[in-house]
């Protein structure tokens, strides 16, 4: 339990429109590891992702970070996705925002730090992320990769206890995919927790502790990268994994 | 023709008071409508549906019926003792005022809206991943954004707001209307006292839909950069 950052109990999500994006999941998050989710396009690796921040709402099931159920009514769910930093595909910098003020906006409105503690360690961040140039950039200055790179360092800048990645290199031109991952490498190889939906496989292989493979709102199956990639027990992740392996 | 009237210093200052009237009546109803317009659109958007029925009915009614029939009623229902001040009674003036407060605030609501939801779904969320509230994040994330596509439609209704100030000649408020019409009851010169006022209305109208035009263009291309 202690070791668990995330407990997922059997969730499921129903859309307004009727379509059951996640059937009665329960996942473990365990602290310091790299958790991978693979799978199917609309197989709801991205609602799973979203229900932990509790950007999607569960229809039901519980959903408890750090021992706190964020299902529960009339709990303050801000104060909880202060400790969970999200990278999504579309990077959603702030355009208005210089690239400091996009990493500061958050520490001194949410946590009231002062600006100079927020601006520190946004450099320090900023020089991580390989991008210390950039502080007084606006994000339609950058490429892609470098955005990135700045997204994972605005949500770094609220010293998340877990790092939550949707596609995070799925819209970025081929020659830049290496840059973020290699962030996201270094991250790891700091300790912190994070969750990863990707269709990068090398790096499921190489950094996901744990891989978990999602068909039709299902967990259909879950283990170390070395079961799941070269004997997988599931039919439908052996077709996932031909079809991937195919394509690349 | 005779438009000697032009040259009398009494004339000319009555059509420069209505034009500075006129002035202040619009740029007022702009700000105070697009300020009552953030309300109206914050609580559209909100989850709250018996407000959110009431704020759509307000704004379609608003927008379906004539301002001089809704001056009329405000007229009538808001029967206001004597106001001075500078020993001049500014009561008669209170109708008209919210009369055009109400409606430029309908009309900018919608436009509000239509800002506000032009912002990427991405942003909001974004935001909220940060830890921060609902109102910071609408504050400091999404309204700076949408602004950015109020602004020109601001400057729509700031020239569409300029010509309908002229219903508040009805409640004797001596903007440019009122004046021209006075001028047309003191020298006779009834199409020429009108032309003047139009041709004012114009020189107000025109530059400020140029310049809205030009601001629009100037930002566009600071945005494909
Ligand atoms: N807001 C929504 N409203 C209705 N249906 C949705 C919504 N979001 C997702 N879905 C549906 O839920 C299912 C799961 O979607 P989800 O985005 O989680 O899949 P995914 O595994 O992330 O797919 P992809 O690899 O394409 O990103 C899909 O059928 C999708 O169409
Ligand atoms: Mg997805």
């Amino acid at each position: 339990m202690p070791n668990n950052v995330i407990e997922v109990r059997q969730i499921t999500k129903v859309f307004k429109d009727g379509t059951k994006a996640l059937d009665d999941v329960s996942l473990d998050i365990v602290k310091n590891q790299v958790t991978v989710i693979i799978g199917p396009s609309g197989s709801g690796k991205s609602t799973l992702l979203r229900t932990l921040n509790l950007l999607e709402i569960p229809s039901s099931g519980q959903v408890f970070f750090e021992g706190t159920d964020l299902t529960s009514k009339g709990l303050d769910m801000n104060k909880h996705r202060e400790k969970m930093g999200m990278v999504f595909q579309g990077f959603y910098l702030f355009p208005h925002l210089s690239v400091l003020d996009n990493l500061t906006v958050a520490p001194i409105t949410v946590k009231k730090e002062s600006p100079e503690t927020a601006i520190n360690r946004a450099k320090i961040l900023l020089k991580q992320v390989g991008l210390s140039e950039k502080e007084q950039s606006y994000p339609n200055q950058l490429s892609g990769g470098q955005k990135q790179r700045i997204a994972i360092a605005r949500a770094l800048c609220m010293e998340p206890d877990v790092m939550l990645f949707d596609e995070p290199t799925s819209a970025l031109d081929p020659e830049m995919i290496g840059e973020v991952l290699n962030v996201m490498r270094s991250l790891a190889n700091q300790g912190m927790t994070m969750v990863v939906v990707t269709h990068e496989m090398g790096f499921a292989k190489e950094f996901g502790d744990h891989i978990v493979v999602m068909d039709q709102g299902k967990i259909i199956e879950e283990g170390t990268p070395e079961i799941i990639f070269n004997t997988p027990k599931n039919k439908r992740t052996q077709e996932f994994l031909r079809r991937v392996i195919e394509k690349a | 023709m005779n438009f000697s009237f032009l040259l009398d210093p009494y004339y000319q200052s009555l059509l420069l008071q209505g034009l500075f009237v006129t002035l202040v009546l619009a740029l007022l109803a702009v700000f105070i409508g697009t300020l009552l317009a953030l309300g109206l659109a914050i609580v559209r958007m909100s989850s709250f549906k018996p407000l959110k029925f009431i704020v759509v009915a307000y704004v379609e009614i608003i927008r379906g019926t004539p301002i001089v029939v809704q001056l009329i009623i405000m007229y009538s229902l808001l029967r206001l003792p004597v106001m001075l001040i500078n020993n001049f009674d500014i009561s008669p003036f209170i109708p008209g005022m919210f009369t055009l407060f109400i409606n430029s605030s309908a009309y900018m609501s919608e436009v509000v809206r239509a800002g506000v939801a032009s912002v990427d779904k991405g942003q909001s969320e974004a935001g909220r991943s940060l830890g921060l509230t609902q109102g910071q994040t609408f504050r400091k994330i999404i309204l700076p954004q949408a602004i950015k596509n109020i602004l020109p439609a601001l400057g729509n209704e700031f020239v569409t707001l300029i010509k309908e100030t002229s219903v508040l000649m009805y409640s004797g408020v001596a903007e440019l209307t009122y004046q021209a019409s006075m001028i047309k009851s003191e020298t006779y010169s009834f199409m020429e006292s009108y032309l003047v006022a139009a041709v004012l209305y114009f020189a107000l109208t025109f530059p400020t839909s140029k310049l809205m035009a030009y601001l629009e263009r100037r930002m566009k291309k600071a945005d494909a950069k």
